[in-house]
């Protein structure tokens, strides 16, 4: 077993609750509350009292992308997802404004895949998203696109295909 | 009908400003329907209606413990559970039955006060645990399965008493019957309720109101009540999906909830007498019962009496169950005893909860400072 065991527990009422302590002996605990707000409370080892925060979901997600070690700007933001059972695999996902320059053009005219090697996995279009956009699809103005790749393809998505 | 609307519009009003103040509504609407009714003003008067929707919020109120109450959580934490338990019954148990008895209640009558001066407000305790942050304390474990094992008892107590004039163990019987049909009929459609309840459209909610008033319905050809009967049905669903259920069930025991609040204190009647003396040492007793119970279950279970003294904190305030019991069983002096109770022991149990960290600090310093000034006249 590894030093970070993590403990979750169903409470009766109350919710979900997982719980580790890490290396150097702090402790972490979260609990998913049933009035939909997520809790969590670190103890430093050899304190007694714990500190908490409470979150709603959007947040806690955030707070979650952080910790994966993703960078986070205003508008756009990124998640990077390490699977450990596939010989480390990362891949990020990122999402980007589009451009004035590229509106009016499709993904396939935009050549993405051979130029970069990321794939555009969804576009968010007036609240509405559209999932696995086909090649033909055309960007308009205000809308944000979901890119998927290595860090690597993604940094050369921003370079070639998000200049103004 | 206006009396019901204005009472409800009372109840929004009491809903903002306690939400905003953060401390516990149930006392609130307890004493503005006291205030609206017989006992008051006298603008509201219980009828048909208000009679129905607060009979619906107390099935509803049931429907949702029997949900809560999974037996394999509790044989899976039965030492625990068990020990804290039973100190939490006994003391308290029997505290208030012999306050009660002796302060001139009949033996049925102290019976009724004892049980619902027994039972902690579930509500009220885990709402208090999660707004002031204490999820991660190990007491508040102790006190979220404590608050699991009242309900358990209560429903012994709620067969004991309902039972009536019948004989026991057909009654028993009767009981475990219908919750093995309900089990059966859970077991074998339970992909039919978990498809009705994936739907998104008006279905899911109208099944779980008629499933629960249909069950509810079928007490007066069985001989059981009411409350019994939507008890064992959320038992039985808590099998398929309970997260559901609580989610579809939830609208109805809200609104119906405060209704039966509102009208429990409506009804409320003082010309019947009341004693304020018998009603100030209830309150006060009620409050140090519970200081007894949770110092012994802290010393029990955490090896600290003051772990005892944050048990203590999250499990003064009595509501909802108390008031069932005072609605279902208790005469107009009993419910009188039981709604003063309720109000006093919820509100000052909102400020221990918020407190009890501090209060509990206080004592350790306390305790700090007066040691040095011991040594010193030890010293001399």
């Amino acid at each position: 077993m590894s030093a970070m065991s993590l403990r979750s527990l169903n409470l009766p009422g109350v919710g979900t609750k997982y719980e580790f302590e890490t290396d150097k002996g702090d402790t972490v605990a979260i609990f998913f509350t049933k009035t939909g707000t997520i809790q969590m409370y670190t103890l430093q080892k050899g304190c007694k009292t714990p500190s908490a925060a409470e979150m709603t979901p959007v947040e806690a997600r955030r707070l979650g992308n952080i910790l994966t070690g993703a960078i986070i700007e205003a508008d756009q933001e990124s998640v990077e997802i390490a699977f450990s059972a596939l010989a480390d695999l990362r891949v990020t996902i990122h999402s980007f404004l589009i451009p004035k320059s590229i509106t009016g053009r499709t993904i396939e005219d935009l050549q993405i895949r051979t130029k970069t090697g990321a794939t555009v996995i969804a576009v968010c279009r007036h609240d509405r998203n559209i999932v696995n956009p086909a090649p033909t699809f055309v960007f308009e103005n205000g809308d944000a696109a979901l890119v998927i790749g290595e860090s690597d393809q993604i940094k050369r998505f921003e370079r070639e295909i998000m200049v103004d | 009908m206006e009396g019901i609307v204005l009472a409800l519009f009372l109840c929004l009003i009491l809903a903002l400003i306690t939400r905003y103040l953060s401390v516990p509504a149930i006392p609130f609407y307890i004493l503005g329907g006291i205030v609206l009714g017989k006992a008051g003003l006298g603008l509201v008067t219980s009828d048909e209606i208000s009679v129905f929707f607060s009979e619906m919020g107390l099935i509803f109120l049931l429907f949702f413990m029997g949900l809560g109450l999974k037996p394999e959580r509790i044989l899976a934490n039965r030492s625990a559970v068990v020990t804290s338990g039973v100190i939490d019954l006994n003391v308290n148990m029997i505290l208030g039955f012999v306050a009660a008895y002796l302060l001139g209640f009949s033996i049925i009558e102290s019976i009724i006060v004892a049980c619902a001066f027994y039972i902690s407000s579930t509500a009220m305790a885990i709402t208090s645990i999660i707004e002031n942050r204490k999820l991660m304390l190990r007491e508040s474990e102790t006190v979220i399965w404590l608050m699991v094992f009242e309900d358990l008892i209560l429903i012994i107590f709620l067969t004991l008493i309902s039972a009536g004039n019948q004989n026991l163990i057909v009654f028993v019987a009767k009981i475990l019957g219908v919750l093995a049909v309900l089990y059966v009929l859970a077991l074998y459609g339970k992909e039919f309720l978990i498809s009705i309840l994936d739907r998104d459209d008006e279905l899911p909610i109208l099944f779980t109101f008629a499933a629960v008033l249909t069950t509810a319905s079928f007490s007066m050809y069985l001989g059981i009540p009411e409350t019994m009967m939507v008890i064992a049905l959320g038992v039985a669903f808590a099998t398929t999906d309970p997260d559901a259920f609580e989610q579809h069930a939830r609208p109805f025991k809200d609104v119906f909830l405060i209704v039966f609040f509102v009208f429990f204190g409506v009804t409320i009647d003082f010309s019947g007498g009341m004693n304020w003396f018998v009603i100030m040492i209830i309150c006060l007793l009620a409050i140090v019962s519970k200081l007894l119970s949770g110092v012994l279950t802290g010393i029990a279970i955490h090896g600290s009496a003051l772990s005892g003294l944050e048990i203590w904190g999250n499990t003064i305030s009595r509501g909802e169950f108390s008031i069932a019991i005072a609605v279902l069983y208790g005469s107009p002096l009993v419910g009188t005893t039981i709604a003063a109770m309720v109000i006093v022991t919820s509100i000052i149990g909102s400020f221990t909860a918020k407190y009890s960290s501090s209060i509990r600090r206080g004592i350790i310093n306390f305790g700090r400072k007066k040691s040095p000034h011991y040594r010193i006249h030890a010293g001399r």
